[in-house]
């Protein structure tokens, strides 16, 4: 039962930036603009909420208060790289995969020269713990208690919140209601007068906020608030991509894949505990890959039920009716 | 009378013809990104260092010449996996995965030259042919998933470079004749499986740029001349007329991705395979579990190239070229990596340059050319009448 | 002085090549509905699109009850009480009816969805008009029918008072477009003023009050109805006298060349078959037609008869050689022609020349390829030899980038292409969409002519006036089945109407066992 509690534990921190990071992407991609820069804006989140806690640090602060600060640093961070992709693919009308390929290969590069000019090394490491022992109270329930607020992050409360912003945003707003529009029927949502261009930037700009914040959370839950050029965030924002496509452009739907990828790692790193697995020898770099691996055979066996947002990819032309 | 017009009246249609030809507006395109991210690395070098801002950028832009043997060594595998996006590009798919395909070509290249006994004549071209086909198989699983199961190639290209990736590193990481623990790097290849060196000034550059550059032309041809390339160019602009004309697309997808597969793959053999100068050493693989930066710059490459086959060698010496500037302004305390961040600005400028040219051809047509409107009108009305008689 | 509730003076809308409206005026009275004439390309649609706000135009003003006004959006449109019912609807597939009736106008608190009300006016408004929707229905579940019922909603949910149809009846079955006809003339009655995009005579002379007729970007004139007839409005619409019917011999038919049995096939979008239990021949020397609304099943019978996809069952033969299993390149090796229904998407290579795209069936044939290369000569000749014959006009000959050709000429190359290729069989999908009156005539000749060859034509059309004058056999296709067999001499729109909404069938076996 301990074991089944370390991994529930250890999951949700990783499921978090999944499930933020690929929350981000459907905004985008449901607003009409595909989003294969995810990757380099949750390094981008990382790397200036990390900056951010790495100058405060020596501040008498409290931890969460501090990490707080970071998450909205890291926002508004993803937001301004996100607004490179908006301009190009929206107002430009380019290639948006290529966009965003281009726009990962920058920020690893990025900070590696900012790094090395300014810390000599290859990223930032911070030394605040923003660990969570337990939670008041709340730590106390049965059963809930200790898979939720023992041992934990703030970030997985945050993740939370923001899970069920996201759903009533989508859903229940007229916001949500005519950027799927935009997603689905551009020319449907222009001749009854939305502005299909300011309703991707939005869509997109949602993506860079979520897409920061997503990264600095993966930073704080998985790398233990360090950054780094080299690794990045090993391909996180891709697998959020994935996620995406499994939860087939909803946010529920998003919310249990993540939750799925999330426990597939956790798994693969924490094989040595668990006799079982332990027992059966296998290299762990195979545990290692289960995630990619995973994401393939879901792919496999979703993509032909799977149903794109219809206008995806295709940039807006207001001439061209 | 129509002696006098004639003349002008060519000089003024040939300028109209340059500023619309697709082969203009690619180069010119590619050289707006390249203007526009030299200009961005050389802002950041300003604010690093603005005393050595114009040394800097000067290596840069001219440092590599000196060095050509050089850059040409370190074109060779970008060449190869820049053709490798680029073939895939014209049957409209994007090869994102030619890092892993890189990867295992470097994996099948290097377990030959240290597990198989072969005479030494022979020993490095079998080395070569079998990245070749690791690069092949690793391009062939996308194109399945593509072909057969309609996922995209994107996404599967992409979980094929850390799935190759971490197989690579397990592979070497688990085989104790090629893996040096201690510096978790493979171990030197004895001198018979280096690529023969072609001995231009101290440089390590060898034959695999020459054939490198034949494959390249070879390409070429077979886009341009063949039946398949008229098939995979078909499929890659309209890939329902492709059905319609009764093309095998699923065949072809499939092919098209093992074939850049096996490019991106011989690039990772010409890579590990290259000769060192210094005796008794060779290229190594490290086993640190990051995805090859080459299959990437080959994105940057073929964009740059505009997935021309010939396009493609010129800017595989360009990049190489900067690349070779970054190390060099390294003399006067700049990072090498800002050449990675202008790579990327480049492509980012590239993914749109192509509107930016068009806007350019008008701007020249209407500035350049405006004098003549006048009697540019009166002859096209006089040809317009020619033709409805 | 007449009053007008909306004049265009003026009117100038050039796109890059071409004038699309050139100084056109048209004047709007309250309470009339106005029809606006022309062919395929004469601007109609453009003029329309300048006064919903979504182009704007280079010259000309716009006034509203006398007063100028900018329309620079279609917010501003209905800001004016502008509404617009598109050719191609504008609505979101992925929605309910209720979601997009509400999209643009949503009713809400402080950004947040306010449904109820909403819900509560659409019904109102549908019973009040009788146009009976399902609010919470999915726009991809619904009939076409009723997804116009939607479009029309919409501009009542807005309070327009001015409302735009644009080709409405397109889509519809006779006795649906007398329904809509009807729903258009009580608007009218209630004080509302109807623009009423058609190329279509009948129902201008139904409905119309007044009539105002484009041709090639130009205004012609605006006429009354009740002064005019069909045979003027037809001589301002073309400019010169046309013939409604196609100059013919009675057909000849010999063997059979294609037959079709019990063919079933699956539909991509829902559950059931799209076709279901197909059965008839086509004999060479006759043109048999296979009528029918849009979306009854005949684009998957097609791409199932041509090999584009898989059928579920049921068998094809053609000329006594079964292909129920053939890839599509065996079939047209066995001699099946095709000229596609969308001539962009299937039909042509838009970015290769148009030398490449006349090869494009058989560049792989030693004629023009020796050993995997092509022989570019031999294309050249064979691309300039076709040009000629078929007078397809281009900029620049064989080496034009087809995309720059006009639509007339891209359909010419196809023609072209797939009547030169060796064939027996010539499937023709809406072989005239989109093209103007020249160009229809020429291509329902060559269709005459391939039959006068001793091919066998199967001609798919949505056009009852092509329907009824091109073929020799009709078969009506509703919901996947053959519901009919006619012979156009001796049927009527009024019945093939009838047969084409569900509301009569025979069935082809009892016709073939009487005859």
């Amino acid at each position: 039962m301990s074991t089944f509690y370390y991994l529930i534990q250890n999951m949700l921190p990783v499921a978090i930036p999944l499930l933020l990071v690929a929350l981000g992407g459907m905004f985008s991609e449901r607003s009409g603009v595909v989003n294969i820069a995810l990757e380099g804006i949750m390094l981008f989140g990382a790397f200036f909420g990390a900056l951010f806690v790495y100058t405060f640090q020596g501040v008498d602060m409290n931890p969460q208060v501090l990490l707080l600060l970071g998450m909205l640093i890291a926002a508004v961070s993803g937001w301004i790289y996100s607004l490179l992709l908006s301009f190009a693919a929206v107002t430009m009308k380019a290639d948006q995969t290529i966009t965003g390929v281009s726009l990962n290969m920058m920020i690893p590069a990025a900070i590696l020269l900012f790094s090395k000019m300014f810390f000599n090394s290859d990223g930032i490491t911070t030394t605040k713990n923003f660990y969570i022992r337990e939670v008041p109270v709340l730590s106390n329930i049965p059963i809930l208690g200790e898979m939720f607020f023992q041992r934990t992050y703030l970030t997985v409360m945050i993740g939370f919140v923001l899970l069920i912003i996201s759903i009533i945003i989508f859903y229940k707003t007229r916001f949500g209601l005519r950027l799927r529009a935009c997603g689905e029927h551009p020319q449907a949502a222009d001749s009854v007068g939305i502005n299909v261009y300011f309703m991707r930037y939005a869509g997109v700009s949602l993506s860079g906020i979520l897409g920061g914040i997503g990264g600095f959370f993966y930073s704080v839950g998985v790398l233990d608030g360090n950054v780094s050029g080299h690794t990045g965030v090993a391909g996180f924002g891709f697998l959020a991509l994935a996620v995406m496509i499994f939860g087939q452009w909803k946010p529920g739907k998003i919310f249990f894949a993540a939750l799925f990828f999330a426990f597939l790692r956790t798994l693969a790193y924490s094989v040595s505990l668990i006799p079982f697995l332990d027992g059966l020898g296998i290299d762990q770099t195979y545990y290692k890959m289960l995630p990619y691996v995973a994401t393939m055979v879901v792919l496999a066996f979703t993509s032909k039920k799977s149903r794109a947002p219809k206008a995806e990819g295709i940039p807006y032309d207001k001439s061209q009716r | 009378m129509q002696g006098k017009n004639n003349t002008p009246l060519k000089n003024r249609f040939a300028l109209k013809d340059i500023t619309r030809i697709s082969g203009f507006s690619a180069f010119s395109s590619a050289l707006i990104a390249i203007v526009l991210g030299l200009i961005f690395g050389f802002i950041v070098m300003l604010f690093a260092q603005p005393e050595n801002a114009i040394k800097g950028f000067r290596y840069v832009l001219v440092g590599g010449l000196g060095r050509f043997g050089s850059v040409l060594y370190f074109a060779t595998p970008i060449l190869m996996t820049g053709l490798a996006v680029g073939f895939a590009f014209k049957m409209g798919l994007f090869n994102i995965g030619a890092s892993g395909q890189y990867t295992m070509g470097m994996f099948f290249a290097l377990y030959v030259g240290f597990m198989w006994d072969l005479p030494p004549g022979i020993h490095w071209i079998v080395a070569i042919l079998a990245g070749m086909l690791g690069g092949m198989i690793w391009g062939f699983i996308p194109g399945i998933f593509k072909a057969l199961l309609n996922v995209n190639e994107v996404i599967t290209s992409i979980m094929f470079n850390y799935i190759g990736m971490y197989l690579v590193d397990m592979w070497i990481q688990g085989n104790a004749v090629m893996f040096v623990s201690t510096k978790s790097r493979t171990n030197y290849l004895p001198s018979n499986v280096q690529i023969p060196s072609l001995g231009i000034d101290g440089s390590n550059v060898n034959l695999g740029i020459l054939l490198a550059i034949i494959i390249g032309i070879v390409l070429y041809i077979v886009l341009q001349k063949t039946t398949f390339g008229y098939e995979l160019k078909a499929t890659g602009h309209n890939k329902y007329a492709s059905d319609y004309a009764g093309m095998k697309g699923k065949k072809n997808i499939i092919l098209t991705m093992v074939i850049a597969g096996g490019l991106a793959g011989l690039g990772g053999a010409f890579a590990i395979l290259e000769p060192s100068a210094i005796a008794g050493s060779s290229m190594t693989y490290e086993t640190i579990n990051i995805i090859a930066a080459n299959g990437f710059n080959g994105i940057a490459v073929a964009l740059l190239g505009s997935a021309h086959p010939l396009g493609i060698i010129f800017s595989s010496v360009f990049i190489s070229h900067i690349q070779r500037g970054g190390s060099l302004a390294g003399l006067v305390g700049f990072k090498p990596e800002i050449i990675d961040v202008v790579i990327g600005v480049i492509i980012y400028f590239s993914a749109f340059a192509m509107i930016m040219s068009t806007a350019l051809a008008r701007f020249v047509k209407r500035h350049i050319t405006h004098k003549d409107e006048k009697d540019n009108k009166a002859e096209q009305e006089a040809i317009e009448a020619k033709e409805a008689e | 002085m007449e009053n007008y509730i909306v004049e265009m003076l003026g009117i100038t809308k050039e796109f890059p090549g071409i004038i699309a409206n050139d100084n056109i005026t048209l004047n709007l009275k309250k309470g009339e509905v106005h029809a606006l004439l022309g062919e395929n390309g004469a601007g109609k649609s453009t003029l329309m699109s300048v006064l919903f706000g979504l182009y704007q135009a280079e010259k000309g003003e716009i006034r509203k009850n006398g007063q100028v006004v900018k329309i620079n959006n279609p917010n501003d449109a209905n800001a004016l009480g502008i509404g617009m019912v598109h050719q191609h609807f504008k609505l979101v597939e992925i929605f309910t009816v209720l979601e997009n009736i509400i999209l643009g106008v949503e009713p809400n608190t402080m950004g947040f969805l306010e449904k109820n009300e909403a819900r509560k006016k659409v019904v109102e408004l549908s019973e009040k008009y009788g146009l009976s929707i399902k609010p919470d229905a999915l726009i991809e579940d619904i009939s076409v029918g009723m997804q116009q019922r939607v479009e029309i909603l919409k501009m009542l949910y807005r309070e327009n008072e001015i409302l735009i149809f644009d080709e409405p009846t397109a889509v519809l079955t006779p006795q649906e477009i007398k329904e809509l006809l009807g729903i258009m003339r009580g608007f009218a009655n209630e004080g509302k003023s109807i623009l009423f995009i058609t190329h279509k005579l009948n129902e201008i002379m139904d409905v119309a009050d007044r009539c105002t007729v484009l041709r090639k970007g130009k205004y012609i004139g605006t006429v009354d109805v009740k002064t005019t007839n069909k045979e003027e409005l037809s001589r301002m619409m073309v400019g010169r006298d046309i013939s409604f019917s196609v100059d013919k011999k009675p057909a000849e038919p010999k063997e059979v060349v294609l037959s079709v049995k019990n063919v079933t096939v699956a539909s991509k979008h829902h559950k059931n078959n799209a076709v279901r239990n197909v059965t008839f021949d086509v004999r060479a020397g006759e043109i048999v037609c296979l009528a029918g609304i849009d979306g009854n099943g005949q684009t998957e019978f097609v791409s199932a008869l041509t090999g584009l996809d898989k059928m579920v069952e049921g068998s094809v033969t053609l000329c006594g050689k079964d292909i129920s299993k053939a890839s599509v390149r065996e079939r047209s090796v066995s001699g099946m022609s095709h000229i596609p229904e969308d001539r962009h998407k299937h039909g042509l290579v838009l970015d290769y020349t148009l030398e490449e795209n006349m090869v494009l069936q058989r560049y792989w044939q030693p004629e023009f390829q020796n050993k995997g290369f092509l022989k570019f000569d031999a294309i050249r000749k064979y691309a300039e030899n076709l040009i000629e014959r078929f007078d397809v006009r281009s900029g620049q000959g064989p080496i034009t980038v087809v995309r720059s050709m006009s639509g007339g000429n891209q359909q010419k190359a196809i023609i072209a292409r797939e009547i030169d290729k060796n064939h027996e069989l010539l499937v023709a999908v809406q072989p005239t969409r989109g093209l103007d009156v020249g160009a229809i005539e020429y291509i329902h000749k060559q269709l005459v002519e391939r039959r006068d060859a001793g091919k066998g034509v199967l001609l798919v059309s949505l056009e009852l006036e092509e329907v009824m004058n091109v073929s020799d056999r009709i078969l009506v296709m509703y919901e996947g089945e053959i519901v009919g067999e006619l012979d156009p001499k001796t049927t009527n729109v009024q019945e093939l109407g009838l047969y084409m909404s569900g509301a009569k069938r025979n069935t082809v076996k009892e016709i073939d066992n009487a005859g």
